[in-house]
């Protein structure tokens, strides 16, 4: 047996069809997760222990189950209530939801470790909490939300291969297509394992950018201790 | 003295899990007056700061800023109502507050810092607000630092634009947390300066200071806090000269002992 990289020539438009929809579903997973996990991470800072309570069940139920029980328990459980939906709308829904919990705990932890004085002194000026968040918290954690967001993003895109598992036909899903049609399993996953590597460096290269231009506005505005800003951003430096 | 005071706290209470901080305070300060609020550390001079511009929730008694209520107010009939958060800042602009560590925004400029929140707030045209800042910085001699970012702006410019930034709100009362505490002993003096132009504007203000040569130096009448509670409260010279109270004289006695060594921060006044 040899490496055969020609037995994927007729069935490159199916792959490609399959990463362009890993590629439609992941965004529309980061921007439904991202969206909401903003909503839960402020109902989380609502004071008072029931929005804590309530949220903080939301983040660790969905972080500690495996994201493929995830999609299960979506998947056959929504039959239950009659309600049936097309596999990629559910498989979008379900890594949204997974996505939200992580996004949540980000954009909580980033507010939190703005000085308290920040939020305070917006609001002893007669700022609705709101206008604070908007006008003084938000600019401010812009730039510590990117790295890690860019890592929850990566990760979620890569989990959504376990969609295939509920017959979403996304890359994952046409590989094993094509592999059982071409009996080539190596050349096949190979391919793939490059496409999604693509997929990625993508992702990483734009938020690499993204961070810059955050960066740029804040740079003068808050200055980091240099360890820290080392090893919270993507940006490589010089030394 | 006019009759309505532009604060007047009364029975105000305030327990942290079982502690009391405040214990039933009184204290009315009227237009134009400077009041310093003394006494030693966790007395519960900065816990009344933060009621009063309601950051913390006290849990009986009443504030009124210029004869309106803020917080809770009395209705007909003796029933006490919590204001709705609308309500609490719509007056919050009334009181303005210089924090001890400043809280500027880092993100906007000084000019910004101060122009920022009356549009928000006030609902000030862009242009109408730029014009309050430029004029409010310019009084406070920050006209060549207006596009500087905090952090490119020392201790004093920092306090003046916090002190910009609550004015631009049109305060009736000024609040100050130990405004000499976060900047370097030699720079008292120009707070002190910067403070007494604003009397001299006829700003009413309410100022926490843990510096008696300070405190005596600045205001018209002293509130001494200990445990809670205003012991004593009257014109400053009196305060200074006869103190009634002998947890006061304690107090004095105290501070002017550790100043004769050199421990306390440098006095302009003398």
């Amino acid at each position: 047996m040899k490496f055969d990289p020609a037995v994927l020539v007729d069935y490159w438009p199916l792959l490609l069809q399959g990463a362009w929809l890993t590629i439609q579903v992941s965004a529309a997973a980061m921007l439904i997760g991202y969206v909401a996990g903003i909503v839960v991470a402020l109902i989380a800072l609502v004071p008072g222990w029931l929005p804590r309570l309530v949220t903080g069940l939301y983040v660790e139920t969905l972080r500690n189950i495996p994201f493929i029980i995830i999609v299960f328990v979506v998947y056959y459980g929504l039959p239950f209530w009659g309600i049936r939906l097309p596999a990629t709308l559910v498989g979008t829904v379900a890594l949204a939801l997974f996505a939200s919990a992580y996004y949540a705990e980000i954009v909580r932890a980033a507010i939190l470790a703005l000085p308290r004085g920040q939020f305070e002194s917006a609001r002893a000026i007669g700022m609705s909490p709101a206008s604070a968040m908007w006008h003084v918290v938000a600019p401010q954690i812009l730039r510590t939300l990117v790295p890690p967001s860019t890592n929850m993003t990566l990760t979620m895109m890569k989990e959504s291969a376990v969609l295939s598992s509920i017959t979403v036909p996304e890359l994952t899903y046409q590989s094993l297509v094509v592999q059982g049609n071409t009996f080539a399993p190596f050349e096949v996953f190979a391919a793939v394992a490059s496409i999604y590597w693509l997929i990625a460096a993508v992702i990483a290269e734009a938020s690499r950018r993204l961070e810059r231009r955050v960066g740029a506005v804040q740079a003068e505005a808050v200055s980091r201790n240099r360890i820290a800003d080392r090893y919270l951003s993507l940006v490589a430096r010089k030394n | 003295m006019s009759a309505t005071p532009v604060l007047r706290v009364s029975n105000l209470t305030k327990r942290f899990h079982g502690v009391t901080a405040l214990d039933q305070v009184y204290l009315d300060v009227h237009a134009g007056q400077i009041v310093a609020l003394i006494g030693p550390s966790g007395c519960g001079k900065s816990t009344l700061l933060r009621c009063l511009t309601w950051l913390e929730q006290p849990d009986d008694g009443f504030i009124e800023v210029a004869g309106k209520p803020l917080g809770r107010e009395l209705m007909p009939g003796g029933v006490v109502r919590r204001q709705s958060r609308r309500q609490i800042d719509a007056m919050r602009p009334q009181v303005g507050i210089v924090f001890q560590q400043f809280h500027l925004w880092p993100h906007m400029t000084a000019l910004e810092n101060v122009v920022r929140s009356q549009i928000v707030v006030l609902g000030r045209p862009r242009l109408e607000a730029t014009e309050r800042g430029v004029e409010l910085l310019t009084r406070l001699g920050l006209a060549d630092r207006m596009d500087r970012h905090p952090h490119a702006l020392s201790g004093g410019q920092k306090q003046r634009v916090a002190i910009a930034r609550a004015l631009a709100m049109d305060p009736a009362l000024m609040l100050f947390d130990e405004p000499t505490s976060a900047l370097d002993p030699e720079l008292v003096g120009e707070v002190l300066a910067v403070l007494r132009s604003l009397a001299e504007t006829g700003m009413t203000m309410l100022v926490v200071t843990h510096e008696i040569g300070f405190a005596a130096s600045l205001a018209d009448r002293i509130a001494f806090m200990d445990h809670g509670r205003i012991l004593e409260e009257g014109p400053a010279r009196d305060i200074m000269a006869a103190p009634k109270e002998p947890r006061l004289q304690n107090f004095l006695d105290l501070v002017r002992f550790d100043r004769r060594i050199g421990r306390t921060t440098a006095n302009p006044t003398e």
